[in-house]
């Protein structure tokens, strides 16, 4: 882990876990602004840490659309959203210990 | 309709990205705005629209740029630009100078917007808290100032300020025998320090206890430069007694090198003693006098209150001071932000700066087109090392990253050379500008960022041009390509810019030529007085004391016949006012025969016998004063620029002027330039000594043979009526015109400077233009001749490259001269804005050096030699 991610960039990875996307898809889920979103992609992209796969294109031509670009998580990808929720929960506990309750339920469910 | 937008900044984002990943990049985002569009007006929440959306691309592909550049990638950059510069050492230090005058011109004149307007008065603590405090009439607005009476009225009545303080300067002479001089002092009232928190560089400064009694507490405070040129900066001065005017002033402080009082234009006190010690006026002190209006005013915002609330609460001031006796029913109290500058010399400071300013902006556009210019020249015979870049995987950023590095390289370098000229700008500019300043021009952090942002601007400005074109062409072809003409895109660019040069070298030459033009007239003009071999001394009678206003007269009734016996005078007068030497009285006048004409502010001066003739003024029409005897009825000599004013087309003599009992016209002599060289002589009224006094006058003197006299004469013969009385400041008159003379040849020498240099840029440009495109079809031109194509005809074909940017720069040239010409008006001299001789002059000249400069490689080239150019 060179870096601790940001809560931003965990958002991001977090929509792209929760079900390849495509950027427009991560805009709305995160509630980002697209100037936020689409460079972190790029940079994340770099650093390996998610890839990206563009749409069979016949079904863009069947829906009569461009092709699609899609994200997704790569193996390191996943490992360091997991360990970036960690250090956000221990920062949340050190912070304040009443919320732990909480932050443990939201990560069962 | 917002998605036709949306589309349109995708479009225009896309210019960004490289090459390269470009239409993967465009089909992500039009897939985005696909799907955006399918949602239609029912939007989930969250989902942003479509132009809110569009902009994101923006950061996006700006973000593209960053792949592939590394910190390594960067040092690499840098590195090979340092080498590259340093083999073409020419190139390199003829657009490093050039970008160096440039900018440092540029921070140059950056100096005086920053000392005169952006910058408070040094050495004041909390400026901002500062206000300035004027009278005015409802009815006849004006910045003026404020009785003593009015003063007390001000201080007492206003709420929200913490306090008021006030300053009057005065002409004193100070120290004794030898060492006598005139010197401007500060009377300030006892809040004035403590008001503006000045700290002392020793002693104390002068507070309330010593600003009680009139005439009761002789302390002064000396400023910085006068304790260093008088007293050697002696440590031990605090305590000390000086002589000023007529009575023993005891030193109680220094106020530190940094304070100069609160005005920026004008003259810096020499000291500064309580307003108690007024010395009066023939007998007079002005604490009860409502008339006499001598205080300038300022105060500091009291806590909570702002200029604003300042304003509001006026009313119940100006009632106040209306109910002072002899005091105008309409007059008001008005308030200026901060200090140091009255609104009038804002706005002629403001003017000056805007002029120079345009001339050193077109100064800086011409180094920057000049050297982009060199740059794509460059360029472009760097097409095949960009070429093989790019093809071994360099994409369009990487290249102008890289051309990108090399200019702001030399940029950085052409800062650091300017320099030295933004040092001594507080020497240069304050000669260049027409006007005295109290306050310094050193540079301050303010001056040096402003260098450096200028530095990277101009870095930016001529690398990007040819960093673009560079890269564009770099990616277009291959590492063979291109050698038998220069590329379409390149040659348009080097068109654009010789052509932009040359217009604004046209427009400097001109505006440099109409600068000449008034140097040359300020040096050449007759300012209507001859100065040479006169030697004038100030005998202030005020000073002693012991003169009161009846006495005056006679006294220099005294100095005359004193004088008269003296062999080594061969003429001599007194007067009031010495031409040129810095200061000119004014007075209202306005014709007697019609009060309803506006009064008129000319220059006053009161003259004894024999002035017109020891400066040889001619009298155009009636007589002169009588040049031996005092004058005993009320008449007046004037100026035929004020005969024309008050009585057009008719004869002045015997006409009156009002004042009291009226002043009876006797002569009429030519407009003089008695304030300035520079400056068109203004009208002017002369008064006889005898009906009108001055307590201080000069003694003007021209020795035998037309020689200036030993200062020790003139002390000498003063001595004989009176040991006591100091004979201040005694000056050559020829010599300090002459002084006068050199600063406008220094502007002159300034100005043809620049001119040169912007002719020598243009023309180099224009003969890099032709030559370098001749270069460059050498082989077809090899081809033609094969042909049969003869000399002449080639020559004309290398020619006809420079006739449309030649036509198309003087078109140019014709309106940056209008608009140089009008923003230097103001500095000009018997020269009008647009000249259109002197216009048609530059343009001839710089037609000419045009001409040669297209036609040596011309000429080159139709003596190509087929066989040896096919060969290349």
């Amino acid at each position: 882990m060179p870096r601790s991610l940001g809560i931003t960039t965990l958002k991001i990875l977090a929509a792209i876990r929760d079900g390849d996307a495509y950027g427009l898809d991560l805009v709305t889920r995160t509630g980002l602004p697209s100037g936020t979103v689409y460079p972190t992609l790029g940079r994340l992209k770099r650093r390996g840490v998610v890839r990206s796969r563009w749409e069979d294109q016949r079904i863009a031509e069947r829906d009569g659309r461009p092709r699609r670009r899609y994200y997704e998580l790569t193996a390191e990808g996943l490992r360091a959203l997991e360990e970036g929720l960690q250090e956000v929960r221990a920062v949340a506990d050190e912070l304040d210990p009443g919320v732990r309750g909480i932050a443990g339920e939201g990560s069962a469910g | 309709m917002t998605f036709a937008i949306a589309r349109m900044i995708l479009r225009l984002a896309a210019l960004l990205v490289p090459r390269a990943i470009r239409s993967d990049w465009r089909e992500e985002w039009a897939a985005e705005m696909d799907a955006l569009e399918a949602w239609g007006e029912e939007r989930p929440a969250g989902m942003p629209g479509p132009i809110t959306f569009a902009v994101g691309a923006l950061p996006h592909a700006a973000s593209t740029w960053g792949e592939g550049w590394t910190m390594d990638g960067i040092l690499h950059d840098l590195r090979y630009s340092f080498r590259v510069l340093r083999r073409t050492p020419v190139f390199t230090a003829v657009a490093a100078l050039t970008l160096a005058l440039g900018i440092g011109a540029n921070a140059a004149i950056f100096t005086l917007l920053n000392a005169v307007i952006l910058r408070p008065p040094p050495g004041i603590e909390d400026p901002d808290g500062l206000v300035q405090v004027a009278r005015s009439y409802e009815t006849n607005p004006r910045w003026d100032s404020f009785s003593w009476p009015a003063y007390e009225v001000v201080s007492a009545e206003t709420d929200g300020l913490a306090g008021v303080a006030g300053w009057s300067d005065e002409v004193f002479v100070i120290g004794a025998g030898d060492t006598v001089e005139r010197v401007i002092g500060q009377l300030v009232t006892g809040r004035y320090f403590e008001l503006l928190g000045v700290t002392p560089r020793m002693g104390r400064l002068i507070d309330a206890s010593d600003d009680v009694s009139p005439g009761g507490h002789p302390v002064v405070v000396l400023s910085h430069a006068l304790w260093t040129r008088r007293w050697g900066a002696d440590p031990d001065v605090v305590g000390r007694t000086v002589q000023i005017g007529s009575r023993p002033y005891t030193v109680i402080g220094v106020a530190p090198a940094s304070f100069n009082g609160t005005e920026k234009v004008g003259y810096s006190p020499a000291f500064w003693i309580p307003t108690s010690m007024h010395p009066g006026w023939r007998g007079d002190l002005p604490f009860e006098q409502t008339g006499w209006s001598w205080m300038n005013l300022f105060g500091r915002l009291a806590e909570g209150a702002t200029i604003e609330s300042l304003r509001a609460s006026a009313p119940a001031v100006n009632r106040a001071l209306a109910s002072l006796d002899g005091v105008a029913e309409d007059i008001q109290v008005v308030y200026g932000d901060g200090i140091g500058l009255d609104p009038a010399e804002r706005a002629e400071a403001e003017r000056l700066a805007f002029s120079l300013g345009v001339i050193v902006l077109l100064v800086l556009l011409l180094t920057c087109t000049s050297v982009a210019n060199l740059f794509v020249a460059r360029s472009a015979s760097r097409e095949a090392e960009m070429g093989v870049r790019a093809a071994l995987g360099a994409g369009r950023p990487r290249l102008l990253g890289l051309v990108l590095t090399e200019s702001g390289m030399l940029a950085g370098a052409a800062t650091l050379l300017a320099v030295p000229i933004v040092a001594v700008a507080d020497r240069i500019v304050p000669l260049v500008v027409p006007m005295n300043f109290a306050t310094t021009f050193a540079p301050d952090a303010r001056v040096w960022t402003f260098l450096v942002l200028v530095g990277l601007g101009t870095g930016l400005l001529f690398g990007a041009l040819p960093a673009w074109t560079s890269a564009r062409s770099a990616a277009l072809r291959g590492a063979g390509g291109g050698r038998t003409t220069e590329g379409s895109g390149t040659a348009r660019l080097r068109g654009a810019l010789v052509t932009l040069q040359l217009g604004l070298s046209l427009g400097l030459v001109s505006g440099a030529a109409l600068l000449g033009r008034s140097v040359w007239n300020a040096r050449t003009a007759d300012p209507g007085f001859r100065s040479d071999g006169v030697m004038a001394g100030w005998v202030d009678l005020s000073s002693t004391g012991r003169y009161g206003s009846e006495d005056v007269l006679p006294f220099f009734e005294g100095l005359l016949d004193q004088a008269g016996s003296e062999p080594g005078f061969a003429q001599f007068a007194l007067t009031s006012d010495l031409p040129i030497s810095g200061g000119q009285s004014r007075a209202s006048v306005q014709p007697a025969d019609r009060p309803e004409a506006d009064s008129f502010e000319a220059e006053m001066t009161v003259v004894g016998p024999g002035y017109f003739e020891i400066l040889g003024i001619p009298i155009l029409q009636g007589r002169g004063f009588d040049p031996n005897e005092l004058e005993t009825e009320r008449v007046v000599v004037i100026s035929q620029g004020l005969a024309e004013m008050f009585w057009p087309g008719e004869n002045a003599v015997g006409r009156e002027l009002a004042g009291g009992d009226p002043w009876r016209v006797i002569g009429v002599v030519p407009d003089l330039q008695l304030r300035s060289l520079r400056a068109q002589g203004l009208p002017a009224v002369f008064y006889p000594l005898g009906p009108s006094t001055q307590p201080s006058m000069a003694l003007m003197t021209r020795g035998v043979g037309g020689a200036p006299v030993e200062p020790a004469m003139i002390r000498r013969t003063v001595a004989a009526l009176d040991p006591a009385i100091p004979v201040s400041t005694v000056l050559d008159l020829g010599r300090a015109v002459s002084t006068s003379l050199s600063e406008t040849r220094t502007i002159g020498w300034l100005v043809a400077m620049f001119a040169s240099l912007a002719l020598v840029l243009a023309v180099v440009g224009l003969y890099g233009l032709v030559a370098f495109g001749a270069a460059r079809r050498t082989r077809e031109f090899g081809i033609r001749i094969a042909l049969g194509a003869r000399p002449d005809e080639l020559t004309r074909l290398v020619l006809g490259r420079g006739v449309p940017v030649l036509v198309i720069g003087l078109v140019l040239g014709g309106a940056v001269t209008w608009a140089v010409g009008r923003a230097v008006a103001g500095l000009l001299f018997r020269v009008p804005a647009f000249d259109v001789p002197t216009f048609v002059t530059a343009a001839a000249f710089l037609i000419a050096s045009a001409a040669i400069a297209a036609w040596l490689p011309a000429r080159r080239a139709g003596r190509v030699d087929a066989a040896v150019s096919l060969r290349e």
